[in-house]
């Protein structure tokens, strides 16, 4: 009984004493790692509108692979220059997380991997530029994965097709969602140009 | 182990002797899992090196306190702590790194090596020797994930710590996580050989996770 009494006291204190440190530790470490992610989150939105004046500010929610993700409308000086969105495709061994941003035409200007866990020399070749790049300039029509050459559409990366793959579609849903919120106005002038021929 | 042996050789010890991964064949996972660059296993290895010198530091301190029916849930928890502190001020202060490894960090207090230390080293030996022991493990763990990264990444990617050095991937097995067996019990069977050839020595011969 006195050792059972003796053990609880040996642990209890050990438990004290580590809850202690760590509370500390968080205490003075959370708000800078905080502020440290709001800052890196504004940067990587600030690179996907460089023309943007106005602070860039969430316009809406969506969801995909039941996760949400957030979408923005960049500004300067009170008209709109881009639209971003966050994003994520599953890839061969991870969801890969992207930023998307379009032009005003609601063509890719820019394309970004946020974080990926794909296998290393196989997978993460869909971070190297020449695969990025494909992407830029096109419209949501064009975002079609291809196994071969192509300039048209999206080619795929030989040894990669599944992680390729996962880049598009999550680029290609949140190139839906944006012409979906922002496309209205661009999409019936389109098509008062058609009928006027 | 008594606490008249000079620092000195407890640290080659640690480093070489009883090579955490290479001699004493514990914590092979971690070995294979973030060996497929240099960089990942110099930042592991680095944050081994400081958990295993606060963990063997804090036993050690506590040895006469600890009481020995429950030695093993306490090291745990001291094992927790410590992971805990270095993954929080390292999210804090060293944002690029800490995305690299981030995910990493967490799983070290799983490692086999720092509890093993911390039962056969720290519980029975002074704050000084436990601390250099802590180091010079921690050390040596740091050189085995270093060698394993250079020979997976060399062979199989072609670079080094990210730089392009041959053309193309001379054995692209060797990154996968497949590779990192054939690595490591190459390496082994290496300096085993070595060990026995040149200085007389039986090789690895315990083994664990």
């Amino acid at each position: 009984m006195k050792d059972m009494m003796k053990i609880t006291l040996s642990l209890v204190m050990i438990f004290i004493g580590a809850g202690l440190i760590m509370g500390v530790t968080y205490k003075f470490t959370s708000p800078i790692k905080f502020k440290a992610e709001k800052k890196e989150k504004e940067e990587a939105l600030k690179e996907m509108a460089p023309t943007a004046t106005d602070p860039i500010t969430p316009a809406g929610k969506w969801s995909v692979h039941s996760r949400n993700f957030e979408y923005y409308m960049a500004t300067a000086s009170g008209k709109p220059v881009a639209y971003i969105s966050s994003t994520a495709g599953k890839g061969y061994s991870s969801f890969i997380q992207m930023l998307v941003s379009l032009d005003t035409d609601l063509k890719i200007s820019e394309v970004k991997v946020l974080s990926m866990n794909e296998t290393p020399g196989l997978g993460d070749q869909v971070l190297e530029k020449s695969f990025l790049d494909q992407f830029k300039g096109k419209p949501l029509s064009q975002i079609i994965l291809i196994k071969g050459e192509t300039k048209e559409n999206i080619q795929a990366i030989t040894g990669a097709t599944i992680s390729s793959r996962g880049v598009t579609n999550g680029i290609k849903d949140a190139v839906q969602t944006l012409v979906d919120k922002y496309g209205a106005g661009i999409k019936t002038a389109v098509q008062e140009v058609k009928h006027e021929h | 182990m008594s606490t008249n042996i000079s620092y000195g050789t407890i640290l080659k010890n640690g480093m070489f002797g009883e090579n955490p991964v290479f001699r004493l064949a514990l914590s092979l996972c971690p070995a294979v899992a973030v060996t497929g660059g240099v960089k990942n296993g110099f930042l592991m290895g680095v944050a081994v090196l400081f958990v295993m010198t606060m963990v063997n530091g804090t036993v050690s301190l506590l040895r006469n306190f600890i009481n020995p029916k429950v030695r093993i849930p306490s090291y745990m928890f001291i094992i927790a702590t410590w992971v805990t502190v270095t993954d929080q001020v390292m999210a804090a202060t060293q944002r690029a790194v800490y995305k690299e490894m981030g995910l990493y960090i967490v799983l070290i207090v799983a490692f086999a090596i720092v509890l093993s230390r911390a039962e056969m080293f720290a519980s029975r030996n002074k704050l000084l020797p436990s601390l250099v022991d802590g180091f010079g493990m921690g050390l040596g763990f740091l050189l085995a994930l270093v060698l394993l990264g250079i020979f997976r990444e060399f062979l199989g990617k072609g670079s080094l710590w990210g730089a392009q050095i041959l053309p193309g991937k001379p054995v692209l097995i060797m990154i996968m996580p497949a590779g990192g067996f054939f690595a490591m019990g190459l390496m082994m069977g290496w300096l085993n050989w070595i060990d026995r050839k040149f200085f007389g020595g039986t090789g690895a011969s315990s083994g664990g996770h």
